[in-house]
């Protein structure tokens, strides 16, 4: 089944004369595991696609299908329910909330969702951990690095153990070393959980290293291909040894490297 | 928790204010407490005046005034149609010349105590120890519960009467009174009084005429003033019309006069009162307007995220709202602790008991006030945090 669906997906912004089509019947599917790169210029629609996907926005026409589920005539308070169960969230910007601790802010999604927080701690504990952040359960924000405040990002977009994650340039505000190792942590993730990742990006680079690029241009699909990681199917991933800050720096995967995907600490 | 921390994260604001809500609300406590114990001091003297008719001299006000009447006025106003008691009233300053530029209470009296009186009279004074004066007793007296905490008596001590002022005339005479009673207190009017027998009362009053005109009177014949009760559904007010024109030379007060002035009393307390509550909300509310406006323009973003992960409309709302009342009621804590502690402080210093009550009353309307400031004050700006698109808040700047 398909992770997530969008059919017919169009979306105008304005009225009469300033109207303008942002999105232009775009359909795509996106099969549960995969790992798409939407690219395109800005004002290309990749945004307003990944606004409509995560039901943060109501498209003007077309439909959205998560997990099957049509959400195109749900509530809005249904459509905050998917939100909070299914669906993970990535931003540019991070958006951790300032006055909560690492920790604090991974478990923030269950103060919506409900849920055992004793055991949402744990799996918070270990998320925490699994990004490589072990030792940092009780910092703020503002006494991490950009990379470390999207690492705990990422942690907490899976709490509540999300078929799909949706990353809005999520790594558009970090260096080229922290962003290729933001990208293979989750592609890990993406792997080992199953995971299907959705992020928009303008860099090129980090697209091809996803299995599957769909570029937009004024509103329109132009082309959705396979890249060659998505045509092997077995994501390669290299990981570079630490570099004694405790979080793994991994290296950019090269066309044809075959390395073996190291077990999670 | 989560909610001091928000608050925290702008402390001088946050400080700021929190003491908006506290001036308000320590303002409202002080006048409150105030009110409250004027609206009790009135509401004995509703009480014993709705119940009685006062008669005095026509020529005079009565009471302290220095209108005088006969004693056999008593016997007079027994033989009118509808009346079932009369008491004779005797009543003298206990303090007399002592300098008091503003009185809130009813100033130290000594007066008869007439059995009759307090048997009829819906208003009830009860003993606290001893007992009260006898007809014929002599030099005993019975005090009010302030007036023996003023002068620290107790049953068996001895009190000269009136208490002699620092600057006495040379004719100055007082008697020494045993103290055969306390009374419980009233929070009214017989707090501050010394009741003793009629005889006595007659002697003090005769003491306290000039000294050209002593000579010449007795005072046993004489009273001050007489209080008139009538039969079950007699009406007072045309009772009280009835004596004035029966009988030459006394007025008898309409109930009705007395506890509409009493009333009139009350509403000028209830009013400022009501003025610092507005204050409150002046300068209270509109600072957590401001404050709360300003936390959620600043807080676009993780508005933004919260509906982003999963937080419904009314959730957000609620988290607006618990903050500005959490503002409300740290204001109102402290300033109502505030005003507790000035007004124990004031009462503790005035022998008389002081000018302030705190009542539960006051304490719920007060610490009410200040959560409901703070939740009302909070609905716009939270209604703006939960009606925000996600989409546009998630990328404010």
């Amino acid at each position: 089944m398909a992770s997530i669906e969008a059919i017919g997906l169009v979306k105008e912004y304005g009225k009469g004369d300033s109207r303008v089509r942002a999105l232009d019947d775009v359909t795509i599917s996106i099969e549960q595991g995969e790992f798409v790169a939407i690219v395109g210029r800005s004002g290309s629609g990749k945004t307003t696609m990944l606004d409509c996907m995560g039901l943060l926005m109501q498209p003007t026409s077309g439909r959205i299908l998560i997990d099957g589920i049509d959400t195109s005539t749900l509530t809005d308070n249904r459509r905050a329910e998917i939100r909070s169960t299914r669906i993970g969230f990535i931003f540019q910007e991070f958006n951790l909330l300032p006055t909560l601790s690492a920790i604090e802010n991974v478990l923030l999604p269950l103060r919506y969702s409900g849920g055992d927080r004793k055991a949402a701690h744990g799996r918070a504990a270990a998320l925490l951990e699994e990004v490589g952040l072990g030792q940092r359960f009780h910092h703020r924000p503002t006494q991490m690095s950009g990379g470390e405040q999207q690492r705990v990002a990422i942690a907490r977009s899976l709490i509540n153990q999300p078929t799909l994650v949706l990353g809005d340039e999520p790594m558009g505000e970090v260096d080229t070393d922290t962003a290729n190792a933001l990208l293979a942590l989750m592609r890990r993730i993406n792997v080992q959980r199953a995971v299907s990742f959705v992020i928009v990006t303008h860099d090129l680079d980090l697209a091809a290293r996803t299995d599957r690029i769909i570029r937009l241009s004024d509103g329109h699909l132009v082309s959705d291909e396979r890249t060659s990681a998505g045509i092997k199917q077995t994501s390669p991933v290299m990981v570079a040894p630490e570099r004694g800050d405790g979080i793994r720096h991994d290296a950019p995967s090269r066309e044809g490297a075959k390395v073996a995907i190291p077990s999670l600490r | 928790m989560d909610i001091l921390r928000n608050l925290w994260r702008r402390k001088v604001r946050t400080v700021l204010t929190v003491t908006g809500i506290v001036m308000g609300i320590f303002a409202l406590t002080t006048m409150g407490a105030l009110a409250e114990h004027f609206n009790v001091l009135l509401g004995g003297g509703i009480t014993y005046y709705s119940s009685s008719i006062q008669v005095a001299s026509a020529s005079g006000s009565g009471g302290f005034g220095g209108g005088y009447m006969s004693l056999d006025t008593v016997n007079k106003i027994k033989t009118i149609d509808g009346v079932i008691a009369v008491g004779p009233a005797v009543q003298v300053l206990a303090k007399p010349g002592s300098v008091s530029a503003v009185n809130f209470g009813v100033p130290d009296y000594v007066m008869n105590y007439d059995p009759a009186s307090f048997r009829y009279s819906d208003f009830k004074v009860t003993l606290a120890s001893g007992r009260w004066p006898g007809d014929a007793s002599r030099f005993g007296v019975t005090l009010g519960s302030s007036f023996a905490t003023e002068f620290n008596k107790h049953v068996g001590d001895v009190i000269s009467l009136p208490v002699r002022p620092s600057d006495a005339t040379s004719d100055f005479i007082n008697h020494q009174f045993t103290v055969i009673g306390v009374l419980n207190q009233t929070l009214t009017a017989p707090d501050s009084g010394a009741f003793v027998s009629l005889q006595d009362a007659q002697m003090l009053m005769g003491d306290s005429l000039p000294q050209a005109i002593r000579s010449n009177v007795d005072p046993y014949t004489l009273i001050t003033g007489a209080v008139v009760f009538g039969k079950p559904g007699v009406n007072l007010d045309t009772l009280a019309t009835r004596i004035t024109k029966t009988i030459s030379g006394v007025k008898a007060t309409k109930p009705t006069d007395l506890v509409n002035s009493f009333k009139a009393g009350g509403a000028v307390f209830t009013f400022m009162t009501t003025a610092a509550a507005l204050l409150a909300l002046i300068i209270g509310g509109l600072s957590v307007v401001n404050t709360m406006i300003m936390s959620v323009t600043e807080r676009t973003r993780e508005i933004g995220l919260k509906k982003a992960i999963g937080a419904k409309t009314r959730r957000i709302l609620g988290e607006f709202l618990a903050e500005s009342t959490a503002i409300g009621l740290l204001g109102g804590a402290i300033g109502f602790l505030l005003g507790l502690l000035l007004t124990l402080a004031l009462n503790s210093s005035d022998p008389s008991g002081g000018l302030f009550l705190i009542t539960p009353r006051l304490t719920l309307i007060a610490l009410g006030f200040a959560v409901a400031l703070g939740a009302g004050a909070g609905v716009v700006p939270a209604m703006r945090a939960a009606r925000m698109d996600p989409v546009t808040a998630l990328r404010a700047q």
